[in-house]
């Protein structure tokens, strides 16, 4: 700091105070400005120019823009289907978790060995074996499943056993003394569970929850294995592949996919402030 | 015919034995502290009262509601006995333990409507008569987050006085606070004590319990050693062990009031 004359504590904390935010505007600035940058070098390399300087000759890839005009609109109609599977998949998964997470915590042997054991199962197979079995092994026992459901029936199945740890490390998080004052007041257990201890669990679940619907957003693709959900991907690679323009189609689908990661972290991160309402 | 009636109580922590065959009445409008180092076992017997701890063995009795435990769990019976005493007694704790996701007049009005059933057009004039009492009229819609903490304790007083139990339980309402927020709450409760209000109060308060107490007792090892007016258990003790208590705990802690 240079030689400031005898200032008074207030201002001199001001001063600091000042000269932190302006470091910190500075630093925001750099990181779009960055942003920028990064972003004209991916549009760059996908803009077909041939730059040649001296010994240098490079020519960046070229988009077919007509097939990419055709095919938007298509394979856009995906997007609003990998939403709904995600958003049934994420209601779904989050009641499962409760539960779980519940059952885990649970003193009754039976129980707490029921969440584990489908915690375990589900933790130990990948999610494209359980998509693939809910498609092509039920209908042995003459269940029939459509490519839809059987996708959102395993994101949930896998997410739910996830997210249970994510919802049994909420209720935990709830202290001691809050299930004692409950108590105390002649609340019964489950009052105690409904009233206290999960509208507090929850304000911790809604962020990693967030997280977890993003991560879905784009697990969701995997629904397309089974060859009978139009969704994103599925829309996407058939109509790149028909006309050999895969390139194109490819990017079209994960710029939709980056778009609505974007859109849902944003909005996560607003639910996260308004479900931070009276926290110490 | 005394609101709390304790007879034989023993509790166990593994190895540890934290009460001794401990034996105490409180009558109506009475208020009894109980004084002792930390560790001799007078929260754990506060907290045996409503069951927040299970006693290993002893009678229990609140307003005529009677738990006999013995080595055996809990009858379904049992834990429904202990949910009325509970009804019958509010507890305050040293940690608050407020509800950090509604306001105050929620925290308040909360056990009523949930416990009770009562109607949310009863609940909030009864809530706000136990909110002037304590003096936060002006604090009806703030979080707790943002109350001191005094204030935050004078809440949990008027919570629990909302459920208008028999008796109340006060758990060391002021060793969580700064000194300098002692005060406020000691005053709502010596004016529950003019208003007749029973009070068990576990605390480090010597001032506090010579001034309210009707009677004082003073724990020492998991065992009742000594109960008596205050009059006497601070001028005269009759065991050299409360006269040895509160000979360090008076000359550390003058009690200036």
């Amino acid at each position: 700091m240079e030689a400031t004359p005898a200032l008074g504590g207030a201002s001199q904390a001001q001063l600091i105070l000042k000269q932190q935010e302006r470091a910190q505007r500075v630093f925001s600035v750099q990181v779009v400005i960055s942003w920028a940058i990064l972003l004209a070098v991916l549009v760059f390399i996908f803009s077909g120019v041939r730059i040649q300087i001296g010994p240098i000759d490079v020519q960046t890839i070229q988009l077919d823009s007509d097939f990419i005009n055709r095919a938007a609109p298509v394979i856009s109609q995906g997007a609003l289907q990998t939403l709904v599977i995600s958003a049934a998949s994420i209601l779904c998964a989050s009641v499962l978790a409760l539960l779980t997470a519940l059952g885990r915590l649970s003193h009754i042997a039976p129980i707490y060995a029921l969440s584990t054991f489908y915690v375990s199962l589900i933790r130990g197979t990948p999610l494209l074996l359980q998509i693939f079995f809910f498609f092509l092994a039920l209908p042995r026992l003459g269940i029939i499943l459509s490519g839809t459901v059987a996708g959102v029936t395993a994101l949930s199945l896998n997410y739910g056993a996830y997210m249970s740890e994510i919802f049994r490390a909420g209720i935990q998080s709830v202290g001691k003394g809050q299930r004692e004052a409950a108590l105390a007041l002649g609340m019964t257990q489950s009052q105690m569970m409904r009233r206290i201890v999960l509208p507090q669990a929850l304000r911790v679940v809604v962020p990693p929850t967030g997280n977890e619907f993003i991560a879905m957003l784009k697990d969701s693709s995997l629904a397309s294995t089974t060859g009978f959900v139009r969704e994103l991907m599925w829309l996407g690679q058939n109509l790149g592949r028909r006309e050999f323009r895969s390139l194109e189609a490819l990017i079209v689908i994960a710029l939709w996919y980056w778009g609505m990661t974007i859109v849902f972290s944003a909005l996560q991160s607003r639910l996260e402030r308004r479900t931070a309402r009276g926290e110490r | 015919m005394p609101i709390i009636q304790v007879t034989g109580l023993e509790k166990h922590f593994g190895p540890l034995h934290v009460l001794k065959d401990v034996s105490l009445s409180v009558e109506p409008r009475e208020v009894v502290c109980i004084i002792g180092r930390s560790g001799s076992g007078k929260s754990t017997l506060l907290r045996c009262i409503n069951f927040l701890e299970q006693p290993t063995q002893g009678r229990i009795e609140v307003d005529e509601l009677v738990v006999n435990v013995d080595q055996h769990r809990l009858t379904d019976k049992q834990r429904l006995v202990i949910r009325h005493i509970r009804l019958r007694t509010g507890m305050v704790f040293q940690e608050f333990n407020l509800f950090p996701h509604l306001n105050v007049i929620e925290n308040l009005i909360e056990a009523p409507m949930v416990v009770k059933e009562m109607k949310r057009e009863a609940a909030i004039p009864l809530a706000e008569k136990y909110l002037a009492k304590v003096g936060l009229t002006h604090k009806r819609d703030e979080y707790p987050a943002r109350l001191s903490g005094g204030q935050k304790q004078r809440v949990a007083i008027a919570r629990a006085l909302t459920m208008q139990p028999e008796v109340m339980l006060f758990d060391e309402p002021t060793s969580a606070l700064d000194p300098e927020l002692i005060g406020e709450v000691l005053d709502v409760m010596k004016e529950l004590a003019r208003d007749g209000t029973t009070m068990l109060v576990v605390t480090h308060e010597m001032a506090f319990a010579r001034e309210v107490a009707d009677r004082v007792v003073y724990m020492d090892e998991g065992q009742i050693v000594e109960v008596g007016p205050p009059e006497q258990i601070f001028a005269t003790p009759h065991d050299p062990r409360t006269r040895q208590f509160l000979e360090r705990i008076l000359r550390t802690a003058p009690s200036g009031d």
